[in-house]
């Protein structure tokens, strides 16, 4: 009877999951199939699931644009530092809200937590104004990177990450003679790889595919990021579909590399807590 | 000179939620130097918090804390020249063994062959050449352990710290290594506090023992002292397995009746417990001071007492026989061929050359 019931949810774990992935997979291979199509004309932007002739011209016309190659730099150096700054910083802030005792340190966390609670969209506009105005760094790295250094909701997740690290340890290791941020950079960071791999590709990827704020703070050509030169392929009157979906296959490349050099630390990170020891 | 000294130490946790906890209230001893002193008592009574205390761990809320003659109140724990073994080993995951162990000294800048030579010492000390390569997790319960003592022995301390660090072991695992440790004590010649709630791991590894209860010290004395004269009712039962029998008896003279019987004391007896005319107190006796009337061990004050035995256990090297006194259960270690079974109207005799009297009140021992 058990085993039974046991077949059935796998059955319908199995379909969920099928159903699932094609789903995922679908606009995957539409970006792929259309990005190895020649569709120049707008009339036919849909592409053939099964194309007839593949041609690299989308890639040609993708990269004979000027500037491309600067846009791949820009977001490579802007999301690789924002990548380690979040790490370093978020991991830094939440071991020390998770293990560490000084005064305030309950409120201090509740007042960054509450923080959350405040849309994106509200702030976006101070924002503007204070990176713009007030610091005169229009058009500038810093002004993207800046607002960006180190999320509270990063800091939150290393808080729960950092406390579910035996405290025993930092006690070893503070009686075993080493400081403070030797325990933290010796004995805490490598216990908590798989914690920050995974923030490291949330982070990567969403400081990659962030289009919103970069294309707010910047206006010279060269300053934008790959998602915001990606709209440059959208004209006025057409598309040139072909180089855009070319365009989005490189640029989701580097995360499809991120991931997969990570994929060990990523997947021991979300079962963490689920088998213990 | 490796003494620990504690005056008046007092340890008070605030919570935002319960407000004060006292965990410590007011702990007065002295350690000395190579001396092997267990820390014993019931879960959250403060043990741990002492040792901790020792440690530099944990801040003391008020008293002096002193290794050898220095006061350390203020000194971080790694200028304590302490060492601690912790209850889950607390070994870096993600280091060899032979990077657990020399972590603190390569902290402390040692030099490198200082280094491994003393790794390799306390490698063969205990039996950890063969894994020195292995992380962690790839060595056993037992093993770990080991290694965890290991880290605390290439510091060469002048106080070993352990907290429960047989904890975790099995059975078997634990009777081992608590004769290792002992071994080791002779071999290292150090000062050591050891935690544990294991009475019987206390009786056998200390040289004094402090039993605590409620973060109170109840009392410090050598395994035997505890055994023969317990300060109180607490340390009586605490110490001893199965603990020590208390009957409430009522003194009338050199009468004291009980529940179903009565003794009829020497009058040097009677006359220490004067103050007790017509009252009642709590007379404590050991399983083994009670044996069977057909198989008797004999002393120079032996009284008689017939009851209904309630449930009997064979240990093989002995039998537990259970019967009442009023409202308590008593405990009388017998002889394993001593007849007894449920429902058995049986006589036993009190062996009184070993009895205690305690207050009722405030549960101290009366002397007689
Ligand atoms: N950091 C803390 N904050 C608040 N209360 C604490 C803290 N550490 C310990 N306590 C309390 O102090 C008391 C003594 O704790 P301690 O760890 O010393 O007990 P213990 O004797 O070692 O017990 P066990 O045998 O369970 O380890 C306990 O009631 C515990 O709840
Ligand atoms: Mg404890």
């Amino acid at each position: 009877m058990k085993s039974r019931s046991k077949v059935i949810m796998l059955i319908v774990a199995s379909v969920i999951l099928v159903v699932w992935s094609v789903l995922t997979i679908i606009p995957m291979y539409w970006m792929l199939i259309g990005s190895v199509q020649d569709t120049k004309s707008a009339a036919s932007f849909i592409p053939k699931m099964i194309p007839d002739v593949l041609s690299v011209a989308p890639y040609e016309r993708f990269f004979g644009k000027t500037n491309v190659m600067r846009w791949l730099f820009n977001s490579l150096l802007i999301s690789t530092i924002l990548t380690v700054t979040n790490v370093f910083l978020a991991s830094l802030a939440g071991y020390a809200f998770a293990k560490l005792k000084f005064p305030g340190n309950k409120a201090v966390f509740w007042v960054l937590l509450s923080t959350m609670m405040i849309p994106a969209q509200v702030t976006l506009i101070p924002l503007y104004i204070l990176m713009i105005d007030v610091f005169d760094l229009g058009n500038t790295y810093t002004a993207i990177l800046l607002p960006g250094i180190v999320s509270v909701g990063n800091i939150f997740l290393m808080k729960q990450y950092m406390s579910s690290l035996p405290t025993s340890l930092i006690h070893a290791a503070r009686i075993d003679a080493c400081g403070e941020f030797g325990i933290f950079w010796k004995v805490i960071l490598p216990m908590a790889k798989p914690g920050l791999a995974v923030l490291a590709i949330f982070t990567f990827v969403a400081s990659w595919n962030d289009f919103f704020w970069p294309f707010l703070v910047t206006n010279s050509a060269e300053m934008r990021t790959i998602q915001v030169g990606l709209a440059s392929f959208v004209y006025a009157d057409t598309t040139d579909f072909g180089a855009l979906m070319a365009g989005a296959t490189v640029a989701a490349l580097p995360m499809m590399i991120l991931f997969f050099s990570l994929q060990r630390y990523f997947l021991q990170g979300i079962t963490i807590g689920a088998v213990k020891g | 000179m490796a003494r620990v000294e504690f005056r008046n130490i007092r340890k008070e946790f605030v919570d935002d939620n319960k407000g004060t906890f006292t965990a410590v209230a007011g702990s007065d001893f002295v350690i000395h130097d190579k001396e092997f002193v267990v820390f014993v008592g019931p879960s959250g009574c403060g043990k741990t918090t002492s040792l901790r205390m020792i440690a530099g761990l944990e801040r003391q809320t008020s008293g002096d804390i002193l290794i050898g003659d220095r006061v350390v109140n203020n000194l971080h724990p790694k200028d304590r020249d302490i060492a601690m073994v912790f209850q889950d080993y607390a070994l870096y995951p993600h280091m060899t063994i032979r990077e657990n162990l020399s972590f603190g000294l390569k902290n402390l800048k040692k030099p490198k062959e200082y280094i491994e030579q003393k790794v390799s010492q306390a490698a063969s000390i205990l039996g950890l050449e063969s894994m020195i390569d292995r992380k962690p997790r790839e060595l056993s319960g037992g093993q770990r352990q080991r290694v965890a003592v290991g880290r605390a022995i290439v510091r060469d301390p002048q106080v070993f710290l352990f907290d429960e660090p047989l904890s975790n072991l099995d059975a078997k695992l634990r009777v081992q290594m608590r004769v290792e440790l002992s071994e080791l004590h002779k071999r290292l010649e150090a000062t050591i506090v050891y935690v544990t709630h294991d009475q019987v791991e206390a009786m056998t590894l200390g040289e004094r023992i402090v039993v605590m209860n409620n973060g109170i010290i109840q009392q410090i004395a050598s395994p035997t002292e505890l055994y023969a004269n317990p300060q109180n009712m607490f340390v009586a039962g605490f110490i001893g397995s199965p603990p020590m029998n208390f009957i409430d008896v009522h003194k009338e003279g050199n009468v004291l009746r009980m529940e179903g019987g009565e003794f009829v004391i020497p009058d040097s007896m009677a006359a220490a417990l004067s103050k007790y005319e017509n009252e009642h107190l709590i007379l404590g006796m050991r399983p083994e001071h009670i044996t069977g009337e057909d198989i008797p061990v004999i002393s120079s004050l032996d009284y008689t007492y017939s009851t209904k035995v309630q449930v009997v256990e064979h240990l093989g090297s002995e039998n537990l026989v259970y019967f009442r006194v009023g409202n308590r259960t008593v405990t009388a270690k017998v002889h394993p061929e001593t007849t007894g079974y449920p429902g058995m109207e049986k006589t036993f005799i009190f062996n009184f050359d070993k009895v205690h009297f305690f207050d009722p009140e405030t549960e101290q021992r009366i002397d007689w």
